[in-house]
């Protein structure tokens, strides 16, 4: 069924539960016997997070993947946990309408494993976080207790907000089983417009005067690195640059018209003479590569690890040319509209861990933002501290809510912030 | 005995406050017995006022020395008894942590303390092209912690959403009196604790700083008015508007009565024999306005709005919505006493909810007026009674409770923007299995371990009313008083 990687793993077994009342028994059982349970969706980002050493049960959620509701003249959708993205958004384009949070592997990917892992995308400047459009959950908590928090209203003051809390949670308080998300009508049209920077001041210098205009980018990209260097779509990175700025914008074509010839305008008086427009249909494999940030092929094998680095938007760009000075073979995907730092690192171990502590970790902190691990490549299994930065000023805050909502530990042990309770 | 252990409590927060930053005589106290929601009072123990982060801490500190409830307040706006000092304790006013710390338009968010009113860093903002996007009702007096305190929405969360989605962080006081300081750079190394602390309604944590972030003001407004004959016809063209994917920025109804009572109070020109007037605002670059706006009077003409007029400048659009947001407040002039109600349904049940807001209304003998952010499927009946009629009082609450019962079968819930407070709190048990409730307290043992941030509200407690936790120093026997201070909640 689903295509996960075993070794990234301890499994000792695997379960698929046919519905939610199988999640609640499998997570039931696995309590009560004090062991580890790994919750699988799609399985796209089992190496995010410390690589667990303590051998458990494989939960498949794959088979939960039935449309509960679909009042589409609401625009909110209920689905099982278990439905792919691709499914998820086949069912919404019927009806003119998405969830508009980029997802890389969609075919695979769930929208539990979506919500669980919480990760950034490039039209989250524009559009926001999948946790902006999760309403309503459905969750199997660490002792086998199911529980719903939301409902299926966009607007809803009722109790605490526990969709939030259990978003990028990474499945440590409770397996997701079901969820009910806002929903937005598709626009009609996108456009990305794109151009070469001669150096990383100009980007800055650009992004500046973004601030100031009247478009309404829903995406702010900087790329660079291998990656980058001769993409499919943007063509050669000249020679004299350091990488690309895409802006992307959605709309009528009317309006989407009007932002490229204004952003064409803004960049001209910048200096930036012929910038790149992809438009309709054509930049859809442009929006395909910004979603997937493919990894470049390595001769020689070696693996990549995968960073993200998080930060004000107004220090992207400090914190990209950091890193393409520390391994000018990284390539990078930015969202510098959020001040997310998505690097490809192909590096030893040791030799990334080093970079992490020595290098950017000192750079990021003092101005507020955090580094993390979000994959690393087979046979690579950093420490806690490495992946996730030390330990924040609100863990033991964190610690107890977990002890609350899984007392055994036994949700993905080891895996996110909480350190193993086992000896 | 009593009387001895507030004078020793209100000397502690002297101590640190100095004189004018505590209140305790009990003349003093009155204004303090409740918020916006007027049905229950009850008098706080004392009132302080800190200067800062450090001094609420402090102020925490002392209240769990002297084992009372703390009741934080913002410009107490409630309208579900948020702020209401349940069983007594320390009222701590926010109000005094009012600096805008830093606009920062490069990061696109503002750093303010929690005491600041949302209009007054609208009005730092003028200029900026941005501004701060969450625009309740009450935004002229409401503070910003007491907007993300409740998650507040107002008309243009259509389209922009709640209070929630535009705070990137915060700093908050703890129940141990512990500082806890949060974002303003998204973190994926924890737990999303900024989701769960906006709207806990001041029960996990004391809000005392908040990063929000800054929204580029739309190149160009179209604010219309339609005027229908009937509600449904008003209810019915709103729901196709969503239906048919055009999110306008603001969506609002109003019926025949608020809009006769928002007439005499501010003379706007409303039409007194329009059955309904939806106020429906497009936003957004000049460019796509035209055809939104054609594909929406279509769909109200298609209901039959017999007029569909254009605000034509922004002063009219300024009194448009002032009319709007002002036009509860108007309805004191039809009735000695009102209670406004805050449900919410799928947005395609509109035009059912307020039919049977009007058949709840008919069958108890009450008059009820509508506002609504319709567009969010988010209703706003208003109560009108006499109160001095105790009769009619429970013929109000009978009826209110019939129309949150008819919210949460047509798929809602009880309160969209509001919050809970104490006024919702019997129907959480409705609303939520109890595996979801206690889920919600587990939470809430996590963060509040001792329960002492104002209890009572929010969450039903698993056993009946937790009455030591809701204790202030007037209520408590000498018994209670001499018990150790431990926790109160297991």
């Amino acid at each position: 069924m689903a295509h996960y990687d075993h070794d990234s793993l301890p499994l000792t077994e695997l379960v698929a539960p046919a519905d939610q009342t199988g999640v609640a028994e499998a997570v039931r059982a696995a309590a009560e016997q004090g062991a580890p349970l790994y919750p699988i969706g799609g399985g796209t980002s089992l190496d995010y997070g410390v690589r667990p050493v303590e051998p458990g049960l494989g939960l498949l959620l794959g088979r939960l993947q039935r449309l509960v509701d679909y009042p589409a003249r609401d625009l909110t959708i209920t689905v099982e946990a278990g439905m792919t993205v691709a499914a998820l958004s086949k069912r919404l384009a019927a009806e003119g309408q998405r969830l508009p949070v980029d997802v890389p592997q969609a075919d695979r990917a769930t929208i539990g494993g979506v919500v669980a892992a919480g990760l950034p995308g490039p039209r989250q400047y524009g559009r926001g976080t999948i946790r902006d459009y999760l309403i309503g959950l459905r969750a199997v908590d660490g002792l086998g207790t199911a529980f719903s928090a939301g409902g299926r209203v966009v607007k809803n003051a009722a109790g605490y907000d526990l969709c939030r809390l259990l978003g990028g949670s990474l499945g440590t308080l409770g397996v997701l089983v079901q969820v009910t998300l806002m929903v937005k009508p598709m626009p009609e049209t996108s456009a990305l417009l794109a151009c070469s920077l001669p150096e990383w001041e100009t980007a800055e210098r650009l992004l500046s005067a973004l601030i100031q205009t009247q478009t309404l980018p829903v995406a702010v990209e900087l790329l660079a690195g291998p990656t980058w260097q001769d993409d499919p779509a943007l063509g050669p990175l000249p020679d004299s640059c350091v990488g690309w700025l895409v802006v992307g914008v959605e709309g009528s074509l009317a309006e989407v018209e009007w932002m490229i010839g204004e952003l064409r305008e803004q960049w001209r008086q910048a200096g930036i003479d012929a910038p790149l427009a992809f438009r309709g249909n054509r930049a859809d494999p442009l929006w395909e590569r910004l979603c997937e940030f493919p990894s470049p092929a390595h001769d020689d094998g070696r693996g990549e690890f995968s960073i993200q680095a998080s930060v004000l938007p107004g220090d992207t760009v400090g914190v990209i040319s950091r890193l393409a000075r520390a391994d000018p073979a990284c390539s990078i995907l930015a969202h510098a509209g959020n001040g997310m730092i998505v690097a490809r690192l192909a590096l030893e171990p040791d030799r990334l861990a080093a970079l992490l502590e020595s290098e950017l970790r000192p750079h990021v902190s003092p101005l507020g933002g955090t580094v993390v691990v979000l994959s690393q490549p087979p046979g690579a299994s950093l420490a806690r501290e490495a992946i996730w930065g030390p330990p924040r000023p609100a863990q033991a805050l964190m610690q107890s809510i977990k002890d609350q909502f899984d007392p055994k530990d036994i949700l993905n042990r080891g895996r996110f912030v909480f350190p193993s309770t086992c000896p | 005995m009593i009387t001895t252990a507030i004078a020793s409590l209100a000397k502690d927060l002297r101590r640190k406050l100095g004189a004018d930053g505590v209140l305790s005589a009990g003349s003093e106290l009155i204004v303090y017995e409740c918020d916006g929601y007027t049905i229950e009072k009850n008098r706080p123990d004392a009132v302080v006022f800190p200067r800062s982060t450090a001094e609420v801490a402090e102020v925490v500190k002392l209240c769990n020395r002297h084992d009372v409830p703390i009741v934080p307040r913002g410009a107490g706006t409630s309208l579900a008894g948020g702020c209401l000092p349940l069983g007594g304790g320390v009222v701590v006013m926010l109000t005094r942590l009012k600096r805008i710390l830093q606009i920062d338009l490069r990061n696109r968010m503002a750093v303010v303390e929690a005491g600041v009113p949302n209009i007054q860093l609208s009005r730092a903002l003028a200029g900026t092209g941005y501004h701060f996007a969450p625009d309740p009702s009450s935004q002229g007096a409401s503070t910003i912690g007491g907007n993300a305190a409740t998650n507040a929405g107002g008309p243009h969360t259509l389209k922009y959403g709640v209070t929630l989605n535009h705070v990137l962080g915060l700093e908050a006081v703890l129940g141990d009196g512990a500082i806890l300081c949060l974002g303003p750079v998204n973190d994926p190394a924890g737990l999303d604790l900024l989701g769960p602390l906006v709207g806990s309604e001041g029960t996990l944590a004391i809000l005392t700083k908040l990063w929000v972030r800054l929204t580029p003001n739309p190149q160009e407004y179209r604010t219309l008015r339609a005027i229908f004959n009937t509600v449904d016809d008003a209810t019915n063209a709103i729901s196709d508007i969503i239906a048919a994917g055009i999110i306008p920025a603001a969506m609002e109804l109003m019926d025949q009565g608020i809009v006769a009572a928002a007439e005499e109070a501010y003379r706007f020109g409303f039409p007194l024999d329009a059955g309904a007037i939806a106020v429906i605002e497009l936003d957004g670059l000049a460019a796509g306005l035209d055809e939104q706006q054609g594909r929406v009077d279509a769909l109200l003409r298609k209901w039959h709005a017999r007029e569909v007029l254009q605000a034509a400048s922004a002063p009219e659009r300024e009194l448009l919505w002032k009319c709007r947001k002002m036009a509860v407040g108007a309805v004191g002039r039809l009735s000695p006493s009102y209670c406004i109600q805050d449900g919410v349904v799928p947005r395609t049940r509109l035009p059912q909810i307020l039919r049977r807001i009007a058949e709840i209304g008919g069958k108890h003998r009450l008059r009820i007026v509508n506002v609504a952010h319709a567009g969010d499927g988010n209703v706003h009946p208003i109560l009108l009674f006499d109160e001095r009629d105790k009769e009619q009082v429970g013929r109000v609450l009978a009826a209110g409770h019939e129309i949150l019962e008819e919210c949460i079968r047509l798929g809602g819930s009880v309160t969209a923007e509001h919050g809970v407070g104490v006024e919702k709190i019997d129907f959480m048990e409705r609303l939520f299995a109890p595996a979801d409730l206690e889920a919600m307290r587990r939470l809430g043992r996590a963060i509040n371990p001792s329960g002492r941030l104002n209890p009572g509200k929010l969450l039903p407690s698993a056993d009946g009313p937790s009455s030591k936790a809701a204790c202030g120093l007037a209520q408590k026997t000498d018994a209670a008083e001499s018990a150790a201070n431990g926790p109160l909640r297991s």
